[in-house]
């Protein structure tokens, strides 16, 4: 399916804001950084067919490459040397590529073996023994992925991070691999918010139950696809399209639109809100909002589902 | 160029700071003039300056409890453009939604400051640049700040007045965790956390040094803020040149030990005064808008003998 707005808005807005480097700043004119490219170059690939758009996604596949550090990780900012959660969103995007798949591969690996800093035995049994059940009632135990080295783990990066291990090819997953993703996904189940849907990460703070988030909730219910018979699932479906309409930035709009689809729910009651508020033009456009909004409006749903191994998408 | 910080000096050669207290008990009265006068006493240097107000956006707020209320941003844009500033942005990166125009379209902060391209600046993803810490207080050795906020000339702290779970009390001080972006640290900004709250409010304050602060203290929050807390009216704006007796002062009016808040105490050695014999007041007095806040068990030594004969609104 293709969205003619897509077309006519979207990519030509995804084409002039790519920076010379071949990357992408989060808007029109800042530097270019890992994460925004990571989505303007998922948006390409899976909206755009134009030879233009091709050339425009090996620019950016080219930046990225060269924005890799040593250890397969990518830094949120060229000048910092240190992985992040963007690390995930990039191989994403460089998965299936012939020309960027061991890339990808590299920072899969980087990821199975970054351990966020509540993972440590020291961690976990001193938070056991410290966190009273009147301040939060999440499980020390389990842990995900964090969103900078050595801190906690959060619902995003968590999510982000299984994303981008379900679209990597299923044999190329090491144990380690496999038992972080089960980990992560224990994790996500145990910080669902009691009215279903997350927000970042705490479900209970000082006794007070933590309200749920558009975003945080698309991510989890993202990365939760292959449990759709989950109880957690279904009621963080119905938080979602019970709320859809209240919700107030384009990000989100159309950050459900993509969840929805994702579980096969009819999500055109979203579409036309969401296009007509990129129609208003009232605020400056950004490139993952925008290259989250193309996906949605185009239906895309192979992002994020697993790519062979040097299969050109 | 990145805006020189002034320089970090010992409290005992350090002239006494100005601190205002006014009254205002609603966002509907003349907000805009009470500021203007009492900043016109005060005597910021602004003339000709850019001026960045930093307020504290958490989350959406559609009640009006948890931000700094757009009534009083508007006013102190209105203010410092009239006292010969030459532009006046306003700039934050929300520490838990992700979806910022979702956390300013709840607030109506559009109906109090006009078309926003021109004045608001995601500070989460705005560009950054490597800054290196200027005190070591906590485990961080370095931080990625926005552009817009190191090439601002006069940045203003403008935090609500609350209580933290975390950090007893949140003020101009705290109100800094938001100038670290999203984009380099996450949603929450854990690294911070996992740094130290404590610490990290200093060294982020010396690295940055706001240049004064103005805070909302109409309508507060007690308890377990700075989200979940209950809303507490207080009817006060306090404002001056030095942010740390601002916080000092505040702590004071909600019936709290400045020299028991943790970080309070630490920076009376090095960022500013929180002696009341070295804070000039101007306006009404402490104990004539004395309103006890209630905290958290935690931080009951926070509580001064003064705060239980003070009013009670």
């Amino acid at each position: 399916m293709r969205s003619a707005f897509v077309e006519s808005s979207f990519l030509p807005f995804l084409s002039s804001a790519q920076n010379e480097d071949g990357g992408w700043g989060f808007h029109a004119g800042a530097m270019s950084r890992a994460e925004p490219t990571a989505w303007a170059l998922i948006a390409l690939l899976e909206c755009a067919s134009t030879p233009a758009h091709e050339e425009a996604a090996s620019r950016a596949v080219r930046f990225l490459l060269a924005a890799q550090l040593p250890d397969g990780s990518w830094a949120s900012t060229p000048e910092s040397r240190e992985g992040c959660w963007a690390t995930s969103l990039v191989c994403l995007a460089l998965h299936g590529r012939n020309d960027s798949s061991a890339s990808a591969m590299r920072g899969l690996d980087w990821l199975s073996k970054e351990l966020p800093g509540d993972a440590s035995l020291f961690q976990r049994l001193l938070r056991r023994l410290r966190l009273k059940k009147s301040i939060s009632n999440q499980n020390p135990l389990y842990f995900g992925w964090s969103w900078t080295a050595g801190t906690a783990s959060w619902v995003e990066p968590t999510s982000c991070a299984i994303l981008s291990f379900r679209a990597a090819p299923a044999q190329s997953l090491s144990a380690d691999a496999q038992r972080r993703l089960r980990m992560g996904e224990t994790m996500l189940y145990d910080r669902m918010c009691p009215s279903g849907g997350w927000n970042s990460g705490n479900l209970i703070v000082y006794g007070g139950a933590g309200e749920p988030l558009v975003s945080p909730t698309v991510w989890a219910l993202l990365a939760l696809q292959e449990h759709p018979e989950r109880p957690e699932v279904h009621k963080s479906i119905q938080w979602l399209e019970s709320n859809w309409q209240s919700i107030l930035g384009h990000g989100s709009l159309a950050l459900a639109l993509l969840a929805l689809h994702a579980y096969g729910r009819p999500g055109a009651g979203l579409a036309g809100p969401l296009q007509a508020r990129y129609e208003s033009n009232e605020t400056p456009w950004s490139v993952p909002e925008v290259a989250w909004a193309a996906l949605a409006l185009s239906g895309a749903q192979d992002w994020w589902k697993p790519k062979s191994n040097g299969k050109d998408r | 160029m990145p805006r020189p910080a002034p320089s970090l000096i010992p409290p005992f050669s350090r002239p006494k700071s100005r601190v205002a207290i006014r009254r205002s008990l609603s966002y509907q009265s003349d907000i805009a003039q009470l500021l203007f006068e009492t900043l016109r006493e005060l005597d910021p240097p602004v003339q000709g300056k850019t001026v960045l107000l930093k307020p504290n956006f958490v989350c959406s707020d559609p009640q009006g409890t948890t931000n700094t209320h757009p009534a009083v941003i508007a006013a102190a844009r209105e203010s410092f453009l009239r006292l010969g500033a030459s532009a006046v942005l306003v700039g934050d990166g929300p520490a838990l939604e992700r979806d910022t125009q979702a956390v300013i379209e709840s607030m109506s902060l559009r109906e109090f400051l006009g078309p926003l391209s021109r004045v608001f600046v995601d500070l989460n993803v705005d560009d950054v640049a490597r800054v290196a810490l200027r005190t070591h207080a906590s485990r961080l050795k370095e931080l990625y700040l926005p552009k817009t906020l190191l090439g601002a000339d006069f940045l203003v702290s403008m935090p609500k007045m609350k209580t933290h779970h975390w950090a007893g009390v949140t003020l101009s001080l705290k109100n800094m965790f938001g100038v670290v972006p999203g984009s380099c640290y996450g949603w929450p900004k854990n690294a911070l956390h996992w740094a130290g709250i404590n610490p990290a409010i200093l060294d982020i304050n010396a690295a940055v040094r706001p240049d004064f602060a103005i805070v909302d203290g109409i309508m507060g929050m007690e308890g377990n803020g700075p989200i979940q807390g209950v809303p507490k009216p207080c009817g006060v704006l306090v404002l001056g040149n030095d942010p740390v007796a601002v916080d000092a002062t505040c702590t004071r009016v909600m019936g709290l030990l400045p020299e028991k808040v943790n970080y309070l105490a630490r920076a009376a050695t090095l960022l500013g005064h929180i002696r009341p014999e070295h804070i000039e007041q101007i306006g009404e007095s402490i104990s004539t808008v004395r309103t006890p806040f209630a905290v958290l068990d935690d931080y009951k030594h926070l509580k001064s003998k003064a705060s239980s004969s003070g009013r009670t609104k």
